[in-house]
């Protein structure tokens, strides 16, 4: 086990590595681009700020209500959605997650120990340790005005809980990582989502079977829901709390040694594949060289697709084949599919979690909202995939409006075969979506597709960054793109919401289908424009693209 | 000796490159004759790396004027394009891509049809003895293997000139044997090769014509035994006859390259 005071030079070669990153951060802002990144990640640091602020005035005086009323039990209710986000967001949202590549470290001789330091320190500056670290200083206070004398015990206990909070996040972050990194393991991996998927699937009709006896279900959900959520880190340290409120202090005691060993056994498990790490692992795609030796197949023909220049189909394949070998952008694709199951069967009428079961007509447009929305991932940071390739792209004759072509054709293939895997799982979960919520649905992103492919086509060569598709959590754009891509999603949604609105109140939904197609005019417009113009923008900032991508 | 009335291969009129207030390249004016095998030489920071960058239109000129095969770069640069092949000091990979997968993109992308990409492909993995692991992806590659991958993709199209950013880097001998090969069959074929190298001794081996920059100006350029002359003119009695001096020695007096080696750093042992 890492041993907790590092010696003298550890602290020291802890004190260069945050030097450095201090000196790459300075020294970026050398440039108007890097200048850029600082505002737009203020801003977004702002927002976060705000909901972090928001969130925990919310918790707290939730908190302070359940202690004062005598009911600190209840404090789980609070800690779980904490739980919840802080584990699901950053695997939800790799746009605003990554984590750091600690391989070029390893050439130095730093010790295990330290390596764990920095990977978990570097590891926990994401959205998802600042929001919750923010809420539970709001539980904490919250607890505090309540009954003073249970705030120092309230932040020991929410300290250790945040610390095995962080800790999971990178475990799971790691352990995805590693599934998601060879073709053998996430191909298990995916027959394993499938599986639950279709174990899913059979809980839609058993509702509906029985739902005239839902609320018995609900009890007996109920009673094995609660002991199984007082055994898990929130209700764990839900247990401590209120234990102590209750005096009962070996009790509470007992619950904190019990959280502090999730923490430790996390740390075990984390520590396996950190250790991996360490000595150099290095996740190959390769099958096998026996296998290749007798493999030695004929090239195939390059694919042809109607309607497509040569370079533009030769993009689409390029792009597809990138795509099918990234575990983490698969699982991202998957996403919607799994977000529509959740708030399909979340709960009963009235709760959140199951809302489309109110409004199943919602599934199919929210679902593919949604898809676009992940999707932009990928459409605002086109070439960040490609690193160094777009070297390749620099030197050849194909011009760069056939290069964003090949990839925008590809991008909408996803979405729509995402489409399609939507309207499957909304007709297993409920029934075939109504032709009106298809054509609203289609309407609604011819609109905001041709915009976002606008945008993210400029936005690709002015804010460009290297990702890595083999890893998780190394997709994320630069905040520049983010704060852009957030700007750009408040409008799109805005008006989207405003068309459907007024459509509504004129008791006519085909109006917003005609204003949908309207606007859509004007997004191809606007992308037809922007793609004309792509070629003289491409040669123009052909220095940062080269400079930000090669890195 | 080269067809005056044919234009040159490569040929830059002051060609500039200021970053800031560095001036990386400074007026440089290239003549590559066609069927040239060409040596860009120069020390480290010189402007070898921005002045190749500049000729395959990876990076603008600040200044200056660019010709390839009597084609206006700046006004034709498509064309341009169609002609030359490349092998940048970044290789130009996409590493989740097996071998196979990406010359065929190359092919595609230079627009040859799917029948000749596929049989081109082909040939060429079998020449860089790249065809035993079709399934391997890019990145899983030997350094060497991807210079060899990379040379491959360059020529796909059959270009007519040839750059080449430090093709021999990193490469072992059994590598770079092959990729000697298959530049010496293309000067055989008449194409031009505009290498950068810092290993001399291949250079002079390989090359016909060298050109040498330093601190963004050109300081020589012309045929081997043309420099041999000029260093000799320029020192003489250094050397019995001007057939003693290697490129190293020229390279060395052209530059003023002194080597530091009386510095202290008695703390290496």
């Amino acid at each position: 086990m890492a041993r907790l005071t590092p010696p003298i030079e550890t602290r020291g070669q802890l004190a260069a590595i945050a030097s450095v990153r201090w000196q790459v951060f300075t020294h970026s802002l050398r440039s108007k681009r890097g200048a850029l990144e600082l505002f737009s990640r203020i801003a977004i640091g702002a927002v976060i700020t705000c909901g972090g602020l928001g969130g925990a005035i919310l918790l707290g005086l939730s908190a302070w209500y359940f202690v004062a009323h005598g009911k600190p039990e209840a404090l789980a209710l609070l800690l779980w959605p904490v739980f919840l986000f802080w584990q699901l967001f950053p695997v939800m949202a790799t746009a605003l997650s990554e984590t750091i590549d600690a391989s070029n470290l390893l050439r130095f001789p730093l010790s295990y120990p330290a390596y764990v330091l920095v990977r978990l320190v570097y590891g926990a500056l994401d959205p998802a340790t600042v929001l919750g670290s923010f809420w539970l200083i709001g539980i904490t206070l919250g607890i505090g005005w309540a009954r003073p004398p249970l705030a120092p015990w309230g932040a020991l206990v929410l300290l250790v809980f945040a610390i095995v909070n962080m800790m999971l996040t990178q475990m799971i972050f790691a352990w995805v990582e590693r599934w998601l990194g060879q073709r053998r393991t996430r191909e298990v991996f995916a027959v394993l989502f499938f599986l639950a998927m279709i174990s899913l699937q059979l809980v839609g009709p058993m509702l509906s079977r029985y739902g005239d006896r839902s609320n018995t279900a609900i009890h007996w959900a109920g009673r094995f829901a609660n002991p199984v959520q007082a055994v898990l880190p929130p209700g764990i340290a839900a247990g401590a709390l209120a234990s102590k409120a209750s005096v009962h202090n070996t009790t509470a005691l007992l619950f904190l040694g019990a959280l502090v060993l999730y923490g430790v056994v996390i740390l075990r498990i984390l520590s396996v594949r950190l250790h991996a790490q360490f000595r150099g692992e290095n996740l190959s795609e390769v099958l096998g060289s026996a296998a290749d030796r007798t493999i030695r197949q004929g090239v195939r023909l390059a694919w042809d697709l109607p309607g497509l220049s040569r370079e533009s189909s030769a993009v689409v394949e390029k792009e597809f084949r990138y795509l099918s070998r990234s575990g983490p952008v698969l699982l991202t694709f998957v996403t919607p599919i799994v977000m529509l199951f959740v708030f399909g069967l979340g709960g009963r009428s009235g709760t959140g979690a199951g809302f489309l079961q109110n409004w199943p007509e919602l599934g199919l447009p929210v679902g593919a909202a949604y898809a676009l929305l992940l999707l932009t991932n990928l459409i605002y940071n086109n070439f960040g995939p490609d690193a160094g390739g777009i070297q390749f792209f620099l030197v050849s004759p194909a011009s760069f409006r056939s290069v964003m072509v090949g990839k925008n054709v590809a991008h909408m293939g996803v979405l729509a075969l995402e489409l399609v895997a939507l309207c499957i799982g909304v007709t297993l979960l409920f029934h075939p979506p109504s032709v009106t919520a298809v054509l609203l649905t289609l309407s609604g992103l011819l609109f905001a597709a041709p915009i976002n492919l606008a945008a993210g086509n400029l936005l690709s060569l002015y804010s460009p960054k290297k990702t890595e598709f083999g890893t998780f959590g190394r997709q994320r754009a630069s905040q520049t793109t983010v704060l852009a891509s957030f700007a750009i999603q408040g409008l799109i949604f805005g008006v989207a919401a405003l068309t459907l609105l007024t459509a509504r109140s004129y008791g006519r939904q085909w109006l917003a289908v005609l204003a949908f197609l309207a606007l859509a005019a004007v997004g191809f417009a606007i992308y037809f424009f922007v793609l004309s113009r792509l070629d003289t923008l491409a040669a123009r900032h052909r220095e940062v693209l080269s400079t930000e991508l090669c890195k | 000796m080269p067809d005056p009335a044919t234009p040159p291969a490569i040929s830059t009129l002051n060609l500039t490159r200021r970053f800031g207030d560095l001036i990386a390249v400074n007026g440089v004016n290239l003549r590559v004759a066609s069927g040239q095998f060409f040596g860009f030489l120069g020390p480290n920071g010189a402007g070898k790396s921005t002045t190749i960058k500049m000729l395959t239109g990876l990076l603008a000129p600040t200044a200056g004027r660019i010709e390839i095969l009597g084609l206006d770069f700046a006004d034709r640069t498509a064309d341009v394009k169609r002609q030359i092949g490349v092998v940048p000091e970044g290789l130009a990979l996409f590493g989740r891509l097996t071998g196979t997968e990406y010359l065929t993109f190359v092919g595609r992308m230079y627009g040859l049809d799917r029948e000749t990409t596929a049989k081109r492909t082909a040939e060429l993995l079998e020449f860089m003895q790249l065809a035993n692991e079709p399934r391997k992806l890019v990145t899983d590659y030997s350094h060497g293997m991807q210079k060899k991958l990379a040379l491959a993709a360059a020529v796909i199209h059959g270009p007519k000139i040839l750059f080449l950013d430090e093709p021999f880097e990193g490469v072992d001998a059994i590598a770079a044997g092959t990729l000697k090969s298959m530049l010496q069959r293309m000067i055989a074929r008449g194409a031009t090769i505009f290498l950068t190298s810092h290993v001399l001794e291949i250079v002079e081996r390989l090359c016909s014509h060298v050109a040498i920059i330093a601190r963004g100006a050109l300081v020589a350029q012309g045929s081997l035994d043309e420099l041999r002359a000029g260093v000799a003119s320029q020192t003489p009695g250094t050397l019995e006859g001007e057939g003693k001096w290697t490129l190293e020695d020229i390279f060395l007096r052209t530059v003023g390259g002194t080597r530091s080696a009386e510095q202290e750093l008695s703390w290496l042992g």
